[in-house]
């Protein structure tokens, strides 16, 4: 059996290499059978290919996709450097 | 002598367009002419890098009501499309930096930008050095001549306020939350070592998703991490007193 370590590598370089998504900072662990991603895009379909190429690339585990979509507010208080 | 006026600096790096938010990031700028003179983008415009998104990102960017610059990050070259998407900002009025620099007429106030996407290497102490294998100097020599080139740009530079304006960060302070093992692709201390060397009064960055909006470089120069995830909005404001 592959060990978990490589079996997530694997589905992380598939995120970032993977037309469909090419996101780097995502990141992955898998446990026992459950595989679980974690970290921040900017929107829902985003998240959507992110959960479908991890599944294509560890089809047999149990995935949670935990991803957050950030919402982007309008700015807020300016810093003022003197 | 020239007086100096508050520059106010609206900066953000990462916004990553494609075609599914296409127009969201426009209206997020609505009203940005109220809070800034000017826009910095600090790379990572497109996901892939693709002349596609480069267009769709110069239609965002289009005649805004304040000067914009951009550099671009490590995504807008995987295509290897990154001197026609440069093409498509430039045509849509946005200036874009390659390891050189610009002066922009700020109220009476000349703020002078230098930038470019940067590279990484790693962090003094801890980082690669030319030696060994071709493939590793030829990494820490891109680093070294774009690190060379800000400092001559900056130099040069006749402008009452400097800026400089990367992809990738010039210290690891504003990685923070990042994981450790991959501070050498996120960054290089030859780029802040350049900048302390000639002096700036910011430099802004992005690439690092997790890490932390504000740190410093050894020569006491204010750092910050524009990208939006960290920010969390649509821009963050910087005003030079």
């Amino acid at each position: 059996m592959e060990a978990p370590q490589y079996v997530a590598a694997r589905i992380q370089q598939a995120l970032a290499e993977d037309a469909r998504t090419h996101e780097l900072g995502i990141h992955v662990d898998v446990r026992g059978d459950q595989l679980f991603l974690r970290g921040q895009v900017s929107g829902t379909e985003q998240r959507e290919r992110l959960g479908q190429v991890a599944h294509e690339a560890a089809p047999d585990l149990r995935m949670h996709n935990e991803i957050k979509v950030v919402v982007v507010s309008e700015p807020g208080e300016d810093e003022h450097l003197d | 002598m020239s007086t100096l006026t508050n520059v106010r600096i609206a900066a953000v790096g990462d916004i990553h367009l494609g075609e599914d938010v296409r127009g969201e990031y426009r209206k997020r700028l609505e009203g940005i002419e109220e809070r800034a003179d000017v826009l910095m983008l600090a790379g990572d415009l497109t996901r892939h890098g693709t002349l596609e998104e480069g267009r769709l990102v110069a239609d965002e960017l289009r005649d805004l009501p304040v000067t914009t610059v951009a550099v671009l990050g490590n995504h807008d070259y995987h295509s290897d499309q990154q001197d026609a998407i440069a093409g498509e900002l430039r045509d849509a009025g946005v200036i874009v930096l390659n390891d050189d620099g610009v002066v922009i007429e700020c109220g009476g106030t000349k703020l002078g930008v230098v930038g470019g996407k940067g590279f990484g290497g790693g962090f003094a102490g801890k980082c690669a050095s030319e030696f060994g294998e071709r493939e590793i100097k030829d990494f820490v020599a891109h680093t070294r001549s774009i690190a060379e080139a800000w400092k001559v740009a900056l130099k040069e530079m006749q402008a009452d306020r400097r800026v400089v304006l990367s992809h990738y960060s010039p210290v690891k302070e504003t990685l923070h939350g990042e994981p450790l093992e991959i501070y050498p692709f996120l960054g290089s201390y030859l780029l802040a070592e350049a900048v302390d060397t000639v002096g700036a009064e910011l430099i802004l960055h992005g690439h690092a998703h997790k890490g932390s909006e504000k740190g410093l470089t050894p020569g006491g120069i204010r750092v910050r991490n524009v990208a939006l995830p960290v920010l969390g909005k649509a821009y963050a404001v910087y005003c030079l007193d």
